[in-house]
Protein backbone atom coordinates (compact mmCIF):
# COMPACT_ATOMS: atom_id res chain seq x y z
CA UNK A 1 0.00 0.00 0.00
CA UNK A 2 1.30 3.42 -0.95
CA UNK A 3 0.09 6.55 0.78
CA UNK A 4 0.87 10.15 0.00
CA UNK A 5 -0.13 12.75 2.59
CA UNK A 6 -0.21 16.44 1.69
CA UNK A 7 2.80 15.97 -0.55
CA UNK A 8 4.18 19.10 -2.19
CA UNK A 9 7.22 19.42 -4.39
CA UNK A 10 8.71 22.75 -5.38
CA UNK A 11 11.81 22.45 -7.52
CA UNK A 12 14.80 24.63 -6.68
CA UNK A 13 14.54 28.05 -8.21
CA UNK A 14 10.83 27.73 -8.95
CA UNK A 15 7.88 29.26 -7.18
CA UNK A 16 5.09 27.21 -8.74
CA UNK A 17 4.86 23.77 -7.12
CA UNK A 18 5.33 20.81 -9.47
CA UNK A 19 3.07 18.84 -7.16
CA UNK A 20 0.78 20.52 -4.67
CA UNK A 21 -0.94 19.14 -1.57
CA UNK A 22 -1.35 15.67 -2.94
CA UNK A 23 -3.10 13.09 -0.82
CA UNK A 24 -3.59 9.74 -2.48
CA UNK A 25 -3.83 6.16 -1.37
CA UNK A 26 -3.01 3.18 -3.54
CA UNK A 27 -4.27 -0.07 -2.09
CA UNK A 28 -2.22 -3.24 -2.04
CA UNK A 29 -2.46 -5.14 -5.30
CA UNK A 30 -3.93 -2.16 -7.10
CA UNK A 31 -2.71 -0.62 -10.31
CA UNK A 32 -3.13 3.14 -10.09
CA UNK A 33 -2.50 5.03 -13.31
CA UNK A 34 -1.33 8.63 -13.08
CA UNK A 35 -2.49 10.43 -16.16
CA UNK A 36 -2.48 14.01 -17.33
CA UNK A 37 -0.94 16.39 -19.84
CA UNK A 38 2.85 16.70 -19.85
CA UNK A 39 4.13 18.85 -17.02
CA UNK A 40 1.25 17.94 -14.72
CA UNK A 41 3.65 16.45 -12.17
CA UNK A 42 2.80 12.78 -12.65
CA UNK A 43 6.40 11.61 -13.11
CA UNK A 44 7.51 13.77 -10.19
CA UNK A 45 5.03 11.96 -7.95
CA UNK A 46 6.30 8.59 -9.12
CA UNK A 47 9.88 9.59 -8.48
CA UNK A 48 9.08 10.78 -4.98
CA UNK A 49 7.93 7.29 -4.07
CA UNK A 50 11.40 5.79 -4.60
CA UNK A 51 13.16 8.96 -3.47
CA UNK A 52 14.64 9.76 -6.85
CA UNK A 53 13.18 13.15 -5.92
CA UNK A 54 12.68 14.32 -2.34
CA UNK A 55 9.39 16.03 -1.59
CA UNK A 56 9.44 19.58 -0.23
CA UNK A 57 6.79 18.74 2.36
CA UNK A 58 4.36 15.98 3.23
CA UNK A 59 4.87 12.26 3.73
CA UNK A 60 5.22 9.30 1.42
CA UNK A 61 4.52 5.95 3.05
CA UNK A 62 4.89 2.42 1.77
CA UNK A 63 3.04 -0.13 3.91
CA UNK A 64 2.76 2.51 6.60
CA UNK A 65 6.48 3.24 6.72
CA UNK A 66 7.87 6.64 5.76
CA UNK A 67 10.18 6.18 2.76
CA UNK A 68 12.65 8.60 4.31
CA UNK A 69 13.35 6.08 7.06
CA UNK A 70 14.99 3.72 4.59
CA UNK A 71 18.34 4.27 2.90
CA UNK A 72 17.52 5.45 -0.65
CA UNK A 73 19.51 2.68 -2.37
CA UNK A 74 17.99 -0.01 -0.15
CA UNK A 75 14.56 1.44 -0.81
CA UNK A 76 15.06 1.45 -4.59
CA UNK A 77 16.39 -2.11 -4.55
CA UNK A 78 13.04 -3.17 -3.12
CA UNK A 79 10.90 -1.30 -5.64
CA UNK A 80 10.61 -2.23 -9.31
CA UNK A 81 11.29 0.75 -11.56
CA UNK A 82 10.69 0.96 -15.30
CA UNK A 83 11.20 4.10 -17.40
CA UNK A 84 10.10 4.82 -20.94
CA UNK A 85 13.64 4.82 -22.32
CA UNK A 86 14.22 1.59 -20.38
CA UNK A 87 17.89 2.38 -19.84
CA UNK A 88 19.30 -1.09 -20.39
CA UNK A 89 23.05 -1.21 -19.84
CA UNK A 90 24.31 -1.39 -23.44
CA UNK A 91 27.55 -3.16 -22.49
CA UNK A 92 25.81 -5.89 -20.53
CA UNK A 93 23.92 -8.90 -21.83
CA UNK A 94 20.21 -9.34 -21.28
CA UNK A 95 20.94 -11.81 -18.47
CA UNK A 96 23.35 -9.40 -16.79
CA UNK A 97 20.86 -6.57 -17.10
CA UNK A 98 18.09 -8.57 -15.49
CA UNK A 99 20.49 -9.82 -12.84
CA UNK A 100 21.50 -6.37 -11.59
CA UNK A 101 19.13 -6.05 -8.66
CA UNK A 102 19.45 -9.71 -7.56
CA UNK A 103 23.21 -9.19 -7.60
CA UNK A 104 22.84 -6.03 -5.48
CA UNK A 105 20.85 -8.18 -3.07
CA UNK A 106 23.77 -10.58 -2.96
CA UNK A 107 22.12 -13.57 -4.63
CA UNK A 108 24.38 -16.41 -5.74
CA UNK A 109 25.20 -16.93 -9.42
CA UNK A 110 22.99 -19.98 -9.89
CA UNK A 111 20.01 -18.40 -8.23
CA UNK A 112 20.36 -15.31 -10.44
CA UNK A 113 20.69 -17.42 -13.59
CA UNK A 114 17.61 -19.46 -12.72
CA UNK A 115 15.61 -16.33 -11.99
CA UNK A 116 16.71 -14.72 -15.26
CA UNK A 117 15.49 -17.70 -17.26
CA UNK A 118 12.24 -17.78 -15.36
CA UNK A 119 11.62 -14.09 -16.04
CA UNK A 120 12.52 -14.33 -19.72
CA UNK A 121 10.03 -17.13 -20.10
CA UNK A 122 7.41 -15.16 -18.20
CA UNK A 123 7.98 -12.28 -20.64
CA UNK A 124 7.55 -14.56 -23.63
CA UNK A 125 11.22 -14.50 -24.59
CA UNK A 126 13.22 -17.62 -25.34
CA UNK A 127 15.89 -17.81 -22.60
CA UNK A 128 18.34 -19.82 -24.74
CA UNK A 129 18.20 -17.29 -27.50
CA UNK A 130 17.90 -14.08 -25.51
CA UNK A 131 20.01 -14.30 -22.41
CA UNK A 132 23.38 -13.75 -24.07
CA UNK A 133 22.20 -11.01 -26.41
CA UNK A 134 23.15 -7.37 -25.98
CA UNK A 135 20.50 -4.66 -25.89
CA UNK A 136 21.55 -3.43 -29.37
CA UNK A 137 20.47 -6.81 -30.74
CA UNK A 138 16.91 -6.55 -29.42
CA UNK A 139 13.82 -5.06 -31.04
CA UNK A 140 11.96 -2.24 -29.31
CA UNK A 141 9.34 -4.61 -27.95
CA UNK A 142 11.93 -7.06 -26.67
CA UNK A 143 13.80 -4.23 -24.93
CA UNK A 144 10.64 -3.14 -23.15
CA UNK A 145 10.05 -6.73 -22.07
CA UNK A 146 13.58 -7.03 -20.72
CA UNK A 147 13.08 -3.70 -18.94
CA UNK A 148 9.96 -5.00 -17.21
CA UNK A 149 11.66 -8.33 -16.41
CA UNK A 150 14.58 -6.43 -14.88
CA UNK A 151 12.22 -4.45 -12.67
CA UNK A 152 10.51 -7.65 -11.49
CA UNK A 153 13.76 -9.53 -10.86
CA UNK A 154 13.50 -9.76 -7.07
CA UNK A 155 9.71 -9.90 -7.19
CA UNK A 156 9.22 -6.50 -5.53
CA UNK A 157 5.73 -5.95 -4.10
CA UNK A 158 5.69 -2.37 -5.42
CA UNK A 159 6.44 -1.31 -8.98
CA UNK A 160 6.79 2.17 -10.44
CA UNK A 161 6.33 2.36 -14.19
CA UNK A 162 6.91 5.62 -16.04
CA UNK A 163 5.39 5.25 -19.50
CA UNK A 164 6.83 1.74 -19.72
CA UNK A 165 5.30 1.02 -23.11
CA UNK A 166 5.64 4.52 -24.50
CA UNK A 167 8.50 3.92 -26.89
CA UNK A 168 7.03 1.19 -29.09
CA UNK A 169 4.56 1.21 -31.96
CA UNK A 170 0.84 0.91 -31.16
CA UNK A 171 0.55 -2.76 -32.13
CA UNK A 172 3.46 -3.87 -29.96
CA UNK A 173 2.25 -1.57 -27.18
CA UNK A 174 -1.17 -3.14 -27.18
CA UNK A 175 0.37 -6.61 -27.00
CA UNK A 176 2.69 -5.61 -24.14
CA UNK A 177 -0.27 -4.12 -22.28
CA UNK A 178 -2.27 -7.32 -22.66
CA UNK A 179 0.65 -9.44 -21.48
CA UNK A 180 1.27 -7.20 -18.52
CA UNK A 181 -2.41 -7.25 -17.54
CA UNK A 182 -2.34 -11.03 -17.66
CA UNK A 183 0.77 -11.12 -15.42
CA UNK A 184 -0.65 -8.56 -13.03
CA UNK A 185 -3.81 -10.61 -12.56
CA UNK A 186 -1.59 -13.30 -11.04
CA UNK A 187 1.02 -11.13 -9.34
CA UNK A 188 -1.30 -8.55 -7.78
CA UNK A 189 1.52 -6.11 -7.24
CA UNK A 190 0.95 -2.56 -6.09
CA UNK A 191 1.70 -0.53 -9.18
CA UNK A 192 1.97 3.16 -9.98
CA UNK A 193 1.81 3.58 -13.70
CA UNK A 194 2.40 6.91 -15.43
CA UNK A 195 1.06 7.65 -18.89
CA UNK A 196 -0.23 10.60 -20.87
CA UNK A 197 -2.51 8.32 -22.88
CA UNK A 198 -6.03 8.16 -21.44
CA UNK A 199 -6.76 4.98 -23.40
CA UNK A 200 -3.81 3.25 -21.78
CA UNK A 201 -4.98 4.54 -18.39
CA UNK A 202 -8.45 3.10 -18.92
CA UNK A 203 -7.02 -0.20 -20.05
CA UNK A 204 -4.34 -0.66 -17.39
CA UNK A 205 -5.78 0.99 -14.31
CA UNK A 206 -7.79 -0.42 -11.45
CA UNK A 207 -7.97 3.23 -10.55
CA UNK A 208 -7.02 6.34 -12.48
CA UNK A 209 -5.66 9.54 -10.97
CA UNK A 210 -6.00 12.53 -13.27
CA UNK A 211 -3.63 15.44 -12.72
CA UNK A 212 -3.23 18.90 -14.08
CA UNK A 213 -0.76 21.59 -13.05
CA UNK A 214 0.47 19.58 -10.09
CA UNK A 215 -2.97 18.97 -8.65
CA UNK A 216 -5.04 15.82 -8.42
CA UNK A 217 -8.32 16.47 -10.19
CA UNK A 218 -10.06 13.13 -9.90
CA UNK A 219 -9.22 9.69 -8.58
CA UNK A 220 -11.51 6.75 -9.19
CA UNK A 221 -12.11 3.59 -11.14
CA UNK A 222 -12.13 3.93 -14.93
CA UNK A 223 -15.88 3.50 -14.88
CA UNK A 224 -16.37 6.22 -12.26
CA UNK A 225 -14.22 8.62 -14.20
CA UNK A 226 -15.83 7.86 -17.54
CA UNK A 227 -19.38 7.97 -16.26
CA UNK A 228 -18.93 10.87 -13.84
CA UNK A 229 -16.14 13.14 -15.01
CA UNK A 230 -15.71 15.65 -12.21
CA UNK A 231 -15.29 18.77 -14.32
CA UNK A 232 -14.73 20.15 -17.81
CA UNK A 233 -11.02 19.44 -17.66
CA UNK A 234 -11.56 15.73 -17.05
CA UNK A 235 -14.25 15.66 -19.72
CA UNK A 236 -11.95 17.33 -22.24
CA UNK A 237 -9.07 15.09 -21.28
CA UNK A 238 -11.13 11.96 -21.79
CA UNK A 239 -12.30 13.25 -25.16
CA UNK A 240 -15.52 13.49 -27.14
CA UNK A 241 -15.76 9.71 -27.40
CA UNK A 242 -16.20 9.32 -23.64
CA UNK A 243 -19.09 6.91 -23.96
CA UNK A 244 -17.36 4.78 -26.57
CA UNK A 245 -14.34 4.65 -24.26
CA UNK A 246 -16.64 3.37 -21.54
CA UNK A 247 -17.46 0.46 -23.81
CA UNK A 248 -13.79 -0.57 -23.68
CA UNK A 249 -14.39 -1.61 -20.08
CA UNK A 250 -16.61 -4.49 -21.16
CA UNK A 251 -16.16 -7.61 -23.19
CA UNK A 252 -18.87 -8.91 -25.48
CA UNK A 253 -19.63 -11.92 -23.29
CA UNK A 254 -20.36 -9.57 -20.35
CA UNK A 255 -23.61 -8.50 -21.98
CA UNK A 256 -24.35 -10.89 -24.87
CA UNK A 257 -27.48 -13.05 -24.56
CA UNK A 258 -27.45 -16.83 -24.87
CA UNK A 259 -29.50 -19.13 -27.11
CA UNK A 260 -29.48 -17.40 -30.48
CA UNK A 261 -32.22 -18.50 -32.87
CA UNK A 262 -30.78 -20.56 -35.71
CA UNK A 263 -32.13 -21.68 -39.07
CA UNK A 264 -30.68 -24.02 -41.72
CA UNK A 265 -30.81 -23.19 -45.41
CA UNK A 266 -33.32 -25.92 -46.17
CA UNK A 267 -35.61 -24.55 -43.46
CA UNK A 268 -35.72 -21.05 -45.03
CA UNK A 269 -39.26 -21.42 -46.40
CA UNK A 270 -40.36 -22.01 -42.82
CA UNK A 271 -38.55 -18.94 -41.46
CA UNK A 272 -41.62 -16.86 -40.63
CA UNK A 273 -43.22 -19.49 -38.48
CA UNK A 274 -39.92 -20.31 -36.73
CA UNK A 275 -39.23 -16.70 -35.76
CA UNK A 276 -42.73 -16.17 -34.48
CA UNK A 277 -42.52 -19.32 -32.48
CA UNK A 278 -39.27 -18.31 -30.76
CA UNK A 279 -40.19 -14.61 -30.46
CA UNK A 280 -36.65 -13.83 -31.69
CA UNK A 281 -35.76 -10.40 -33.07
CA UNK A 282 -33.05 -11.96 -35.23
CA UNK A 283 -32.34 -15.35 -36.74
CA UNK A 284 -28.95 -16.68 -37.84
CA UNK A 285 -28.54 -18.67 -41.03
CA UNK A 286 -26.33 -21.76 -40.71
CA UNK A 287 -24.90 -23.70 -43.66
CA UNK A 288 -24.89 -27.48 -43.94
CA UNK A 289 -21.64 -27.82 -41.99
CA UNK A 290 -23.16 -25.87 -39.11
CA UNK A 291 -21.14 -22.75 -39.81
CA UNK A 292 -23.04 -19.45 -39.36
CA UNK A 293 -23.10 -17.51 -42.60
CA UNK A 294 -25.55 -14.65 -42.14
CA UNK A 295 -28.53 -13.22 -40.30
CA UNK A 296 -32.00 -11.86 -40.89
CA UNK A 297 -33.85 -9.55 -38.51
CA UNK A 298 -37.55 -9.73 -37.82
CA UNK A 299 -38.00 -6.32 -39.42
CA UNK A 300 -36.22 -7.36 -42.61
CA UNK A 301 -38.31 -10.48 -42.78
CA UNK A 302 -41.57 -8.59 -42.39
CA UNK A 303 -40.60 -6.05 -45.05
CA UNK A 304 -39.38 -8.66 -47.51
CA UNK A 305 -42.36 -10.93 -47.04
CA UNK A 306 -44.66 -7.97 -47.63
CA UNK A 307 -42.78 -7.38 -50.90
CA UNK A 308 -43.29 -11.03 -51.74
CA UNK A 309 -39.62 -12.05 -51.56
CA UNK A 310 -38.75 -15.70 -52.08
CA UNK A 311 -36.26 -17.99 -50.40
CA UNK A 312 -33.44 -16.88 -52.71
CA UNK A 313 -33.95 -13.23 -51.81
CA UNK A 314 -33.94 -14.06 -48.07
CA UNK A 315 -30.79 -16.09 -48.47
CA UNK A 316 -29.13 -13.21 -50.33
CA UNK A 317 -30.19 -10.83 -47.57
CA UNK A 318 -28.78 -13.10 -44.86
CA UNK A 319 -25.49 -13.52 -46.71
CA UNK A 320 -25.07 -9.75 -47.00
CA UNK A 321 -24.34 -9.84 -43.24
CA UNK A 322 -21.94 -12.76 -43.45
CA UNK A 323 -19.25 -10.86 -41.46
CA UNK A 324 -21.51 -10.05 -38.53
CA UNK A 325 -19.83 -12.58 -36.24
CA UNK A 326 -17.36 -11.82 -33.47
CA UNK A 327 -15.55 -13.48 -30.57
CA UNK A 328 -16.82 -13.19 -27.00
CA UNK A 329 -13.58 -11.65 -25.69
CA UNK A 330 -13.84 -8.68 -28.04
CA UNK A 331 -14.32 -5.32 -26.33
CA UNK A 332 -17.69 -3.62 -26.80
CA UNK A 333 -16.26 -0.63 -28.68
CA UNK A 334 -14.81 -3.02 -31.24
CA UNK A 335 -18.13 -4.87 -31.42
CA UNK A 336 -19.83 -1.55 -32.09
CA UNK A 337 -17.41 -0.94 -34.91
CA UNK A 338 -18.37 -4.31 -36.42
CA UNK A 339 -22.05 -3.37 -36.22
CA UNK A 340 -21.38 -0.18 -38.12
CA UNK A 341 -19.17 -1.93 -40.62
CA UNK A 342 -21.78 -4.58 -41.44
CA UNK A 343 -24.69 -2.17 -41.02
CA UNK A 344 -26.47 -4.39 -38.55
CA UNK A 345 -28.09 -4.12 -35.12
CA UNK A 346 -27.14 -7.69 -34.24
CA UNK A 347 -23.95 -9.69 -34.10
CA UNK A 348 -23.49 -13.40 -33.64
CA UNK A 349 -21.00 -14.24 -30.88
CA UNK A 350 -18.85 -17.22 -31.68
CA UNK A 351 -17.52 -19.75 -29.25
CA UNK A 352 -14.81 -21.44 -31.23
CA UNK A 353 -16.49 -22.54 -34.46
CA UNK A 354 -20.04 -22.52 -33.13
CA UNK A 355 -22.53 -19.74 -32.57
CA UNK A 356 -23.03 -19.22 -28.84
CA UNK A 357 -24.66 -15.88 -28.14
CA UNK A 358 -26.22 -12.84 -29.71
CA UNK A 359 -25.24 -9.23 -29.11
CA UNK A 360 -27.63 -6.42 -30.00
CA UNK A 361 -27.24 -2.69 -30.42
CA UNK A 362 -29.91 -2.31 -27.74
CA UNK A 363 -27.70 -4.23 -25.29
CA UNK A 364 -24.76 -1.95 -26.03
CA UNK A 365 -26.89 1.16 -25.56
CA UNK A 366 -28.19 -0.14 -22.30
CA UNK A 367 -24.65 -0.91 -21.14
CA UNK A 368 -23.42 2.57 -22.07
CA UNK A 369 -26.29 4.24 -20.21
CA UNK A 370 -25.97 2.05 -17.14
CA UNK A 371 -25.19 4.15 -14.12
CA UNK A 372 -22.28 3.55 -11.82
CA UNK A 373 -23.03 0.85 -9.28
CA UNK A 374 -25.73 -0.86 -11.33
CA UNK A 375 -24.91 -4.32 -12.49
CA UNK B 1 68.54 6.47 -50.31
CA UNK B 2 71.76 4.51 -50.01
CA UNK B 3 73.32 7.45 -48.18
CA UNK B 4 70.50 7.31 -45.69
CA UNK B 5 70.98 3.58 -45.08
CA UNK B 6 74.70 4.03 -44.84
CA UNK B 7 74.21 6.74 -42.23
CA UNK B 8 71.86 4.57 -40.25
CA UNK B 9 74.19 1.55 -40.25
CA UNK B 10 77.23 3.61 -39.32
CA UNK B 11 75.43 5.30 -36.46
CA UNK B 12 73.34 2.34 -35.38
CA UNK B 13 74.35 2.35 -31.74
CA UNK B 14 73.68 6.03 -31.15
CA UNK B 15 70.40 5.88 -33.06
CA UNK B 16 69.36 2.94 -30.95
CA UNK B 17 70.34 4.79 -27.84
CA UNK B 18 68.32 7.87 -28.89
CA UNK B 19 65.33 5.71 -29.77
CA UNK B 20 65.46 4.12 -26.36
CA UNK B 21 65.53 7.50 -24.63
CA UNK B 22 62.69 8.70 -26.82
CA UNK B 23 60.62 5.67 -25.95
CA UNK B 24 61.28 5.88 -22.26
CA UNK B 25 60.38 9.59 -22.11
CA UNK B 26 57.06 9.01 -23.85
CA UNK B 27 56.37 5.94 -21.81
CA UNK B 28 56.96 7.69 -18.48
CA UNK B 29 54.96 10.71 -19.60
CA UNK B 30 52.00 8.61 -20.70
CA UNK B 31 51.96 6.47 -17.56
CA UNK B 32 52.08 9.53 -15.31
CA UNK B 33 49.38 11.19 -17.45
CA UNK B 34 47.09 8.17 -17.20
CA UNK B 35 47.48 7.98 -13.44
CA UNK B 36 46.96 11.70 -13.04
CA UNK B 37 44.48 12.78 -15.68
CA UNK B 38 41.98 9.91 -15.62
CA UNK B 39 41.12 10.53 -11.95
CA UNK B 40 40.99 14.27 -12.66
CA UNK B 41 38.62 13.65 -15.58
CA UNK B 42 36.40 11.46 -13.40
CA UNK B 43 36.47 14.02 -10.61
CA UNK B 44 35.38 16.91 -12.81
CA UNK B 45 32.64 14.82 -14.41
CA UNK B 46 30.94 14.96 -11.03
CA UNK B 47 31.43 18.66 -10.39
CA UNK B 48 30.49 21.08 -13.16
CA UNK B 49 32.07 24.10 -11.49
CA UNK B 50 35.38 22.35 -11.12
CA UNK B 51 35.08 21.06 -14.67
CA UNK B 52 34.94 24.60 -16.03
CA UNK B 53 38.07 25.61 -14.19
CA UNK B 54 40.11 22.49 -14.96
CA UNK B 55 39.16 22.37 -18.64
CA UNK B 56 40.02 26.07 -18.90
CA UNK B 57 43.47 25.42 -17.48
CA UNK B 58 44.00 22.42 -19.76
CA UNK B 59 43.08 24.45 -22.84
CA UNK B 60 45.33 27.31 -21.82
CA UNK B 61 48.32 25.04 -21.32
CA UNK B 62 47.65 23.39 -24.66
CA UNK B 63 47.91 26.80 -26.34
CA UNK B 64 51.45 27.47 -25.10
CA UNK B 65 54.02 26.63 -27.79
CA UNK B 66 55.99 23.61 -26.65
CA UNK B 67 59.37 25.19 -27.20
CA UNK B 68 58.35 28.10 -24.97
CA UNK B 69 57.08 25.76 -22.25
CA UNK B 70 60.34 23.78 -22.28
CA UNK B 71 62.32 27.00 -22.12
CA UNK B 72 60.33 28.30 -19.17
CA UNK B 73 60.79 25.07 -17.21
CA UNK B 74 64.52 25.15 -17.74
CA UNK B 75 64.62 28.39 -15.73
CA UNK B 76 62.82 26.77 -12.79
CA UNK B 77 65.43 25.75 -10.16
CA UNK B 78 64.32 22.17 -9.49
CA UNK B 79 63.65 21.33 -13.11
CA UNK B 80 66.50 22.72 -15.17
CA UNK B 81 67.78 21.12 -18.36
CA UNK B 82 66.81 17.55 -19.14
CA UNK B 83 64.33 14.89 -18.24
CA UNK B 84 62.32 16.54 -15.44
CA UNK B 85 61.40 19.56 -17.53
CA UNK B 86 60.63 17.40 -20.54
CA UNK B 87 58.48 15.03 -18.54
CA UNK B 88 56.53 17.80 -16.84
CA UNK B 89 55.86 19.52 -20.15
CA UNK B 90 54.62 16.31 -21.78
CA UNK B 91 52.36 15.52 -18.84
CA UNK B 92 50.90 19.01 -18.95
CA UNK B 93 50.28 18.83 -22.70
CA UNK B 94 48.52 15.51 -22.17
CA UNK B 95 46.11 17.18 -19.79
CA UNK B 96 43.92 18.63 -22.51
CA UNK B 97 43.29 15.52 -24.67
CA UNK B 98 43.09 13.14 -21.72
CA UNK B 99 41.01 15.10 -19.24
CA UNK B 100 38.57 16.30 -21.89
CA UNK B 101 38.09 12.82 -23.28
CA UNK B 102 37.59 11.20 -19.90
CA UNK B 103 35.16 13.95 -18.97
CA UNK B 104 33.28 13.76 -22.27
CA UNK B 105 33.30 9.97 -22.26
CA UNK B 106 31.57 9.91 -18.90
CA UNK B 107 29.26 12.80 -19.72
CA UNK B 108 27.92 11.30 -22.94
CA UNK B 109 26.78 8.08 -21.24
CA UNK B 110 23.03 7.91 -21.84
CA UNK B 111 21.42 9.60 -18.84
CA UNK B 112 18.52 7.16 -19.05
CA UNK B 113 20.92 4.33 -18.30
CA UNK B 114 22.16 6.23 -15.26
CA UNK B 115 18.58 7.03 -14.21
CA UNK B 116 17.57 3.37 -14.50
CA UNK B 117 20.64 2.21 -12.60
CA UNK B 118 20.01 4.73 -9.83
CA UNK B 119 16.39 3.68 -9.73
CA UNK B 120 17.46 0.08 -9.22
CA UNK B 121 19.43 1.07 -6.15
CA UNK B 122 23.00 1.23 -7.49
CA UNK B 123 25.09 3.75 -5.56
CA UNK B 124 27.19 6.35 -7.33
CA UNK B 125 30.38 4.33 -6.92
CA UNK B 126 28.78 1.28 -8.52
CA UNK B 127 27.37 3.43 -11.30
CA UNK B 128 30.81 4.88 -12.00
CA UNK B 129 32.61 1.55 -11.90
CA UNK B 130 30.07 -0.62 -13.66
CA UNK B 131 28.47 1.80 -16.10
CA UNK B 132 30.08 5.18 -16.65
CA UNK B 133 33.68 4.01 -16.77
CA UNK B 134 33.21 1.03 -19.13
CA UNK B 135 30.95 3.06 -21.39
CA UNK B 136 33.45 5.91 -21.45
CA UNK B 137 36.29 3.63 -22.56
CA UNK B 138 35.97 4.26 -26.32
CA UNK B 139 36.08 8.05 -25.94
CA UNK B 140 38.74 7.87 -23.24
CA UNK B 141 40.90 5.69 -25.42
CA UNK B 142 40.67 8.15 -28.28
CA UNK B 143 42.19 10.67 -25.87
CA UNK B 144 44.99 8.28 -24.92
CA UNK B 145 45.85 7.66 -28.56
CA UNK B 146 45.98 11.36 -29.33
CA UNK B 147 48.13 11.91 -26.26
CA UNK B 148 50.65 9.24 -27.17
CA UNK B 149 51.04 10.33 -30.78
CA UNK B 150 51.26 13.96 -29.76
CA UNK B 151 53.82 13.20 -27.04
CA UNK B 152 56.02 11.37 -29.53
CA UNK B 153 56.26 14.56 -31.58
CA UNK B 154 56.68 16.97 -28.69
CA UNK B 155 59.30 14.73 -27.09
CA UNK B 156 61.51 15.38 -30.11
CA UNK B 157 61.46 19.09 -29.32
CA UNK B 158 62.79 18.29 -25.84
CA UNK B 159 66.13 17.76 -27.56
CA UNK B 160 66.53 21.52 -27.36
CA UNK B 161 66.64 21.30 -23.56
CA UNK B 162 69.16 18.50 -23.44
CA UNK B 163 67.13 15.32 -23.91
CA UNK B 164 69.29 12.91 -25.85
CA UNK B 165 66.59 11.48 -28.06
CA UNK B 166 65.65 11.27 -31.72
CA UNK B 167 64.83 14.97 -31.74
CA UNK B 168 68.57 15.51 -31.39
CA UNK B 169 69.15 13.94 -34.79
CA UNK B 170 66.78 16.48 -36.25
CA UNK B 171 68.15 19.55 -34.44
CA UNK B 172 71.78 18.60 -35.05
CA UNK B 173 71.00 17.62 -38.60
CA UNK B 174 69.57 21.08 -39.10
CA UNK B 175 72.63 22.87 -37.74
CA UNK B 176 75.04 20.61 -39.64
CA UNK B 177 72.88 20.66 -42.73
CA UNK B 178 72.95 16.85 -42.69
CA UNK B 179 69.96 15.59 -44.64
CA UNK B 180 70.49 11.91 -43.73
CA UNK B 181 70.57 12.76 -40.06
CA UNK B 182 67.36 14.81 -40.24
CA UNK B 183 65.57 12.12 -42.22
CA UNK B 184 66.64 9.35 -39.84
CA UNK B 185 65.29 11.32 -36.89
CA UNK B 186 62.08 12.25 -38.63
CA UNK B 187 61.37 8.76 -39.95
CA UNK B 188 62.01 7.09 -36.62
CA UNK B 189 59.84 9.58 -34.72
CA UNK B 190 57.05 8.95 -37.20
CA UNK B 191 57.53 5.18 -36.92
CA UNK B 192 57.33 5.31 -33.15
CA UNK B 193 54.11 7.30 -33.38
CA UNK B 194 52.64 4.81 -35.83
CA UNK B 195 53.80 1.90 -33.68
CA UNK B 196 52.14 3.29 -30.57
CA UNK B 197 48.98 4.11 -32.43
CA UNK B 198 48.75 0.60 -33.85
CA UNK B 199 49.39 -1.11 -30.53
CA UNK B 200 46.86 1.12 -28.80
CA UNK B 201 44.37 0.46 -31.58
CA UNK B 202 44.65 -3.25 -30.86
CA UNK B 203 44.25 -2.59 -27.14
CA UNK B 204 41.20 -0.50 -27.79
CA UNK B 205 39.52 -3.38 -29.59
CA UNK B 206 40.10 -5.52 -26.53
CA UNK B 207 38.91 -2.93 -24.04
CA UNK B 208 35.76 -1.65 -25.73
CA UNK B 209 32.82 -3.57 -24.27
CA UNK B 210 31.42 -6.14 -26.67
CA UNK B 211 27.89 -4.83 -26.41
CA UNK B 212 29.01 -1.49 -27.81
CA UNK B 213 30.60 -2.98 -30.89
CA UNK B 214 27.44 -4.67 -32.02
CA UNK B 215 25.44 -2.66 -34.46
CA UNK B 216 21.73 -3.18 -34.55
CA UNK B 217 21.23 -6.10 -36.86
CA UNK B 218 17.47 -5.95 -37.40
Amino acid sequence: MIELHDVTKIYDGQTVPAVEDLTLKIEEGETCVFVGPSGCGKSTILRMINRMIEQTSGDVLIDGKDVRETDPNQLRMSIGYVIQQIGLLPHRTVAENIGIVPRLHGWGKDRVAARVDELLELMGLDPEETRTKFPAQLSGGQMQRVGVARAMAVDPPVMLMDEPFGAVDPIVRSRLQDEFLRLQREMRKTICFVTHDINEAIKMGDTIAIFTKGRLVQHGTPQEILSHPKNEFVKDFIGQDRVVKMLTLFQVHNIARPNPCIIRENELPDIGRKMQQEQAPVIFLVDDSGKPCGLITAEDLERETANGAGTERLKELAYSKRGAFIGGDLLLNDALSYMLEWDTDYLGVMNGRGLAEVLSMADIRECACRKEGDQ
Amino acid sequence: MSDLLKYMVENASIILNYTETHFSLIFSAVIISLLLWIPVGILISRNEKLAGIVLGIANTIFCIPSLALFAVFVTVPFLGLGRSSALLALVLYAMMPMVINVYQGIKIVDKNVIEAAKGMGMNSGQILKEIQFPLAVPVMFAGVRITVVMSTGIAAIAAYIGERNLGRLITEGLTRNNIEMILTGAILVALIAIFFDTVLGAFEKMLVPKGLKIRRSN
